[in-house]
């Protein structure tokens, strides 16, 4: 199971895949990322990386099921989820989207 | 104070002219990300883990009042609220819009300041003594050498594509606060010109630097930096990113070896056009002038009075300040260091009231510190209790300067895309562990220093503690290392004993501090000089828990 990531090209912030065909499929929440199965992953990767004027730096984030991060990965992914973990800044993402931590 | 002349002005207009003419391209998607990248980070702008980064340039760590206040602008219009000091003497920004950022440099070509050679395999920054100008040690002050080298190194066309970054920094005092020896070159300013230190470095491969030439006359600093740049772009491992450092090919040649092969190269430059004329070299000195010093009285009792009436004043005056050139004055460390916070973090708020007492009691003049501190170079000592209560008022009287709670740490994984672990919670941890202040105090001078990967910008090589995050199979890991320092006395430190989870390195560095304090001779002997006296090993031990 996967989910698809990118940083959207106007603002660079992160965004994940969330189904739909333009930009307004994809989301800011991590919570709300579409599961998606390996190829479907592998075909929206090859589409989007070729959207350049919407999304730059479009990856696939592993998971080992629905609300699990890969271990080799888990830190930089549950950061890039939830915003950084440092506490003082403006982005609460959390709060921002009113629930707890993803993943 | 540097000042653009007319070709400085048009130079970086047309240089945001040009990228507001990429972004418009990018967005329109004329231009692809590959296309685009080398030219957004020649502007300074990255993409991070959350958002773009834009880096500007404060050259050589110098602001003035209303520089600082147009980061406020730019942190309350266009990022979040806050700004980064880094090590480098710059500011970051962690979460500018792409779409905004030929404005925001156009704002800042307003007062001055660009983002310019603030990445890429050119010449960056130069930086040097956060007290230049002020400093009661110091022997000349280095900021016009600064800005000769500025001018000399912004847009040079040979120097432009180097096999990798060139850093470069200066002292001009006794005291090496600007860690000459961890720069690609260093140099230290004497009574008979400068001694060049070259191939000091960090990252993945630390060197200390080589003393290569002495008394180097200021006239002639220019071509002889020109025959050291062209040996290195000439030799320079572009084959290997991580050989191509200059570190790598002094230590290849031997320091003697590249030191004649520049000498030769210095022969054959026409050196006289190269070298700045005596009167160019005094015309940029004019810019540089001491402040119109205010003839404040000061009442000595007075101040006592202050210290005695409150302890917080007391310990700011006692860890904050630095004797001055002048009996009257003192130069002012604001830490950004407060308990639990990130370091070298201000609001906009903050930024706009450390202008304001720059301008109220520092003659408008600010410095960043390598430290990731703000500086008021020239205060007089009959304001400070004003001063003091001011910086209060805003969450920046924090009395910690040089104490362990004055860390360095880099953005580390919270931000960077290179990063292998986590710095910042880890440096809260930290400041939190040792927010008792008379413990502190106690300690005395500590530094800590911690990088989130091998890169090395939060400098633990040099840290008397550097903290060395780690990742192991998905895991952070902190290695600590021992007995490094960045001042005249430069020496690097060695990782000591197996890594640490984030949540044991706190207990871990109490245990050795505690060591410390039971092992030093007296409250004289600093962290540092207790290391160096009985070695690493014996403080190995208290890092990890007793079995
Ligand atoms: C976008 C974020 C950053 C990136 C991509 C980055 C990248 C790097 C890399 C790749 C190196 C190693 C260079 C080498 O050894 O050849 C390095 C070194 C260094 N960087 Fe950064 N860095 C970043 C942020 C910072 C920050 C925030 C600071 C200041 C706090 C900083 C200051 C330094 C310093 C002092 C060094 C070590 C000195 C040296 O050997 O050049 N960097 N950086
Ligand atoms: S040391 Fe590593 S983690 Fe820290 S800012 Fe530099 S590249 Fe990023």
């Amino acid at each position: 199971m996967k989910l698809l990531t990118a940083n959207r090209l106007t603002d660079g912030l992160v965004l994940w895949y969330a189904g739909g065909s333009d930009l307004s499929g994809w989301t800011e929440d991590a919570a709300n990322a579409t599961r998606l199965e390996d190829e479907a992953a592998a075909a929206l990767l090859e589409e989007w990386k070729a959207r350049e004027t919407e999304v730059v730096g479009v990856y696939v984030v592993p998971l080992v099921d629905e609300n699990t991060l890969v271990k080799r990965e888990y830190v930089r992914e549950h950061v890039r989820a939830n915003g950084p973990t440092i506490g003082q800044t403006a982005l609460d993402t959390a709060r921002q989207h009113q629930r707890g931590e993803v993943f | 104070m540097y000042q653009y002349d007319q070709f400085d002005h048009a130079m970086v207009a047309a240089r945001n002219a040009e990228f507001k003419d990429q972004v418009a391209r990018r967005l329109s998607g004329e231009l692809s990300e590959d296309q685009f990248k080398p030219l957004r980070l020649m502007n300074g702008l990255y993409l991070q883990l959350h958002a773009y980064m834009l880096r500007i340039a404060v050259p050589y760590g110098v602001l003035s009042s209303r520089q600082m206040r147009t980061f406020a602008h730019i942190a309350r219009t266009y990022d979040r609220d806050f700004g980064h000091f880094t090590t480098r003497q710059n500011i970051q920004f962690n979460w500018i819009k792409l779409a905004d950022t030929p404005q925001i440099l156009e704002e800042l070509a307003a007062v001055e300041m660009h983002a310019i050679q603030t990445s890429g395999n050119c010449i960056r920054n130069t930086t040097t003594d956060q007290f230049a100008g002020a400093a009661k040690d110091e022997l000349d002050d280095p900021r016009p050498w600064a800005e000769l080298i500025r001018q000399w190194s912004t847009f040079h066309p040979e120097f432009t594509f180097l096999p990798r970054k060139f850093k470069i920094a200066i002292t001009g005092a006794t005291r090496d606060r600007a860690a000459i020896r961890v720069h690609d070159i260093g140099l230290q300013l004497t009574a008979n010109g400068f001694d060049v230190y070259v191939g000091g470095g960090m990252g993945r491969t630390p060197h200390l630097g080589h003393l290569i030439k002495s008394g180097v006359p200021g006239e002639k600093l220019l071509s002889y930096l020109e025959a050291a740049l062209r040996v290195y772009n000439r030799y320079g491992r572009r084959d290997n990113i991580y050989k191509a450092r200059i570190k790598i090919l002094v230590s290849a040649l031997g320091p003697q070896e590249y030191a004649r092969q520049v000498e030769e190269e210095w022969a054959t430059l026409d050196q006289a056009q190269i070298d700045a004329p005596h009167a160019e070299i005094a015309r940029i000195k004019s810019f540089f002038p001491q402040p119109n010093y205010a003839d404040k009285a000061f009442d000595a009792a007075a101040i006592e009075r202050a210290k005695a009436a409150d302890p917080g004043f007391a310990r700011w005056m006692r860890n904050n300040t630095l004797a001055h050139r002048r009996d009257d004055h003192v130069s002012v460390t604001i830490s950004l260091k407060p308990t639990g916070m990130p370091p070298g973090d201000a609001s906009s708020a903050q930024m706009d009231a450390m202008a304001d007492a720059a301008d109220a009691f520092g003659y408008g003049e600010l410095r960043v510190s390598h430290e990731q501190n703000v500086i008021l170079p020239h205060v007089a000592k009959a304001d400070l209790y004003e001063l003091y209560r001011q910086l209060d008022q805003n969450g920046l009287s924090s009395a910690n300067v040089g104490k362990i709670t004055d860390m360095i740490a880099c953005p580390g994984l919270d931000y960077c895309s290179l990063a292998n672990a986590r710095a910042i919670p880890l440096a809260q941890d930290i400041s939190n562990r040792f927010a008792d202040e008379g413990l502190t105090d106690k300690i005395g001078d500590l530094q800590i220093k911690i990088s989130g990967c091998i890169n090395a910008c939060g400098h633990h090589h040099v840290g008397h503690i550097g903290i060395l995050g780690v990742d192991k199979q998905g895991e952070e890991f902190y290695q600590i290392l021992l007995g490094g320092r960045a001042d005249e006395k430069a020496a690097l430190g060695v990782i000591t004993g197996k890594g640490l989870s984030a949540e044991a390195v706190p207990a871990a560095l109490e245990r050795l501090v505690n060591l410390y304090l039971e092992l030093r001779t007296d409250e004289t002997e600093r962290f540092i000089d207790t290391v160096g006296r009985l070695g690493r090993e014996a403080f190995a031990g208290a890092l990890h828990e007793p079995a």
